[in-house]
């Protein structure tokens, strides 16, 4: 059981990185990106094959965010400087990527058990080598979402944080301020897209592999935990007691500062509802149909007040 | 409150680490195909999605037990997932199978039983693959870990295509770029092709929707005839694919003989239920203790059937020689 919790846990926090980038673009900008598809199999092939090649894999990962960022980059620059729809924008780039992709990963890699990975690398082995390597993966993952959430968060409370949040919320005060919101709007879908590959490198890692079908449905998975997370953090933190747990001080806190920790937790239940479903042992091809049914339960019970801050 | 955020970290943290150490305290019981006191084994089959090719893999498999003289329920249960074509379901579903100390993992179809193989690594379970067709480009092919490959058999093929069509000159082939299958199979065929005067025509799709398009292609190029491999995303679509080859009066063949029955007018097919029964007896092998699982080479299923599908033969005035029809196997009468 303990093992079943943290190896799940791991996928959510892993999956955490994509879900900031998704958090970033859909509720951050108001920007409906869907580069993610094709920048988060990106990461994972341009991790996979550094690693193959022999790069140090803490170094593949920066590789990964770059290229994630170029894709981010490409996506911005369509859309603000060619006037392209944001949604069609993400789908040129997207589409464009997947050739890429094509090109860089081939159908699939696979890094076999000699290489070193992040989980098996010197600096974590040195501090963490007398634990498995499922409470070695726990721990990565774990310090990465951590390191990158507060990270984010520290960014929004800067100047350029503060503009990005007003080019979703109203952009034409950022007009008002002499600031060019094309530009803060490009920052946004870089930062984004970086993340998302970084998710990639990061799960390539873990899973010693890469597969150019990987995305497909990613995207998706962003704007579900999203939206899962803000909802259930809204549902503890509501101010009618007979609704929720407001008056639970730590949950409080939890929820009220950042929209990180949100999608971080929902994230995490993402995977969690995925895993239940597994255990439930029901029918096989019923899978996906429990995973949505756990979904619906927990959007129904945590009640509608999430959607409210989605577009905040 | 940003020391109570702060104070809310460090209690998350701690209880992660926690948790993470007390998963390593509790270490695996028995090594590999080791079984606990008196309850079965374990054995976690996923497959990649739902498909009759993989699940006639999986029904053999099981059968391949029982032939092996294992019961199920009192030596080994079965935890049978399927992925639905997701390798994020496949990934999970593989750290559910070691979560529960599962003395073997089964993985139908190449992104199943990598992702098996990475939720195997902790514990060193055991990993057993079918319906892949190239274990080394998978890097499957050695560690805790074999199988049984299904390479598909191409000279079969173009020799049946050859006494049904002594005139052809080119195979049309539609192959998904993302599927490394078939990517692998399109260099045999185009390697092989030479020896039998066909020259490929090979259309890489990325997408199922593309599939009729490249279909349009191929004809257009006036193609003699259309080969299948056993790509997914093709063989999804084969009823729409015989439409328009049918109005064309373009024969295809098949890969499988479920593909025959469809329509198709003949092929060197593989019997996955065939194989399913060789991968089962090799599991049954190591659950045994017989064998370890790392000292098994995997094995390649090089016997193949001839299928014909005498309808579409009559239909498509195409005339039978003698000897392919005292070989194939009629799907119409079967």
């Amino acid at each position: 059981m303990l093992d079943l919790i943290s190896s799940t846990l791991t996928q959510g926090l892993i999956y955490a990185l994509l879900s900031y980038g998704v958090y970033i673009t859909y509720s951050v900008l108001d920007f409906p990106d869907l580069t993610v598809d094709s920048s988060f199999p990106l990461g994972a092939a341009v991790t996979t094959v550094l690693l193959i090649g022999g790069m140090n894999p803490w170094l593949t990962l920066v590789c990964a965010t770059l290229a994630g960022a170029a894709a981010g980059l490409c996506t911005g620059l369509i859309h603000v400087r060619l006037g392209v729809r944001d949604l069609l924008a993400g789908i040129i780039t997207m589409t464009a990527l997947s050739s890429i992709n094509l090109l860089i990963g081939g159908s699939n890699q696979t890094v076999d058990r000699g290489t070193d990975t992040i989980f098996t690398s010197a600096p974590v082995m040195g501090l963490f080598g007398g634990l498995t390597l499922s409470a070695r993966k726990l721990i990565v993952s774990l310090v990465l979402a951590v390191v990158v959430k507060l990270i984010l968060d520290a960014y929004f409370r800067t100047k350029s944080g503060l503009l990005l949040r007003a080019v979703g919320d109203n952009s034409t005060l950022v007009t008002t301020l002499a600031q060019n919101k094309g530009n803060m709007k490009i920052l946004g879908v870089v930062m984004a897209n970086a993340l998302v590959a970084l998710c990639g490198g990061v799960l390539a890692q873990e899973q010693r592999s890469y597969s150019a079908v990987m995305g497909i449905g990613q995207v998706v998975f962003g704007l579900a935990t999203v939206i899962i997370g803000v909802t259930i953090v809204r549902f503890f933190t509501s101010s009618k007691p007979a609704q929720g747990m407001g008056k639970v001080p730590v949950l409080r806190v939890l929820a009220t500062p950042q929209g990180t920790t949100a999608v971080l937790l929902g994230s995490i239940l993402y995977k969690f509802c995925i895993q239940i479903a597994i255990n439930l042992g029901l029918p096989a091809n019923m899978l996906k149909f429990i995973t949505a049914a756990l979904f619906l339960l927990v959007l129904v019970l945590a009640g509608r007040k999430g959607e409210e801050i989605i577009h905040a | 409150m940003k020391k109570q955020s702060k104070k809310l970290l460090t209690a998350a943290l701690a209880l992660t680490l926690g948790l993470s150490l007390t998963a390593c305290g509790t270490p695996a019981e028995g090594d590999g195909g080791g079984q606990t006191e008196g309850k079965p084994a374990i054995i976690g089959i996923s497959q990649y999605g739902q498909h009759a090719s993989l699940d006639n893999c999986r029904e053999g498999f099981l059968q391949g037990l029982k032939e092996a003289g294992l019961e199920e329920g009192t030596d080994y249960t079965i935890d049978y997932q399927n992925a639905g074509f997701d390798d994020n379901m496949a990934i999970q579903i593989g750290q559910a199978f070691s979560a529960e100390d599962a003395a073997m993992m089964v993985g139908i179809a190449t992104p199943s039983a990598t992702a098996c193989y990475a939720a195997a690594e902790d514990k060193d379970i055991p990993v057993i693959f079918t319906a892949i067709t190239d274990p080394v480009g998978a890097k499957l092919d050695s560690g805790n870990i074999t199988g049984t490959s299904d390479v598909l058999p191409v000279e079969g093929q173009l020799k049946l295509i050859r006494a049904l069509q002594p005139e052809a000159k080119t195979v049309g082939i539609i192959y998904t770029t993302s599927e490394a299958n078939s990517l692998y199979s399109v260099e045999v065929y185009k390697d092989l092709a030479d020896q039998y005067g066909f020259t490929i025509d090979a259309i890489g799709v990325t997408a199922q929707s593309e599939v009729t398009q490249a279909v349009d292609t191929l004809i257009n190029r006036k193609v003699d005839c259309l080969s299948n491999l056993t790509d997914n995303n093709v063989v999804g679509v084969l009823g729409s694919i015989l439409e328009k080859t049918n109005d064309a009066g373009i024969p295809v063949y098949g890969s499988e003989i479920e593909q025959m029955k469809l329509g198709c007018v003949g092929g060197a097919g593989l019997d996955y239920v065939a194989l399913g029964v060789q991968t089962g007896k090799m599991a049954a092998r190591i659950l045994k203790g017989e064998a370890a699982c790392q000292d098994i080479p995997y094995e390649v299923i090089e016997n193949y059937a001839l299928y014909i599908n005498s309808e579409v033969v009559t239909q498509l005035n195409l005339t039978l020689p003698d000897e392919v029809k005292a070989e194939a196997q009629d799907v119409v009468n079967a």
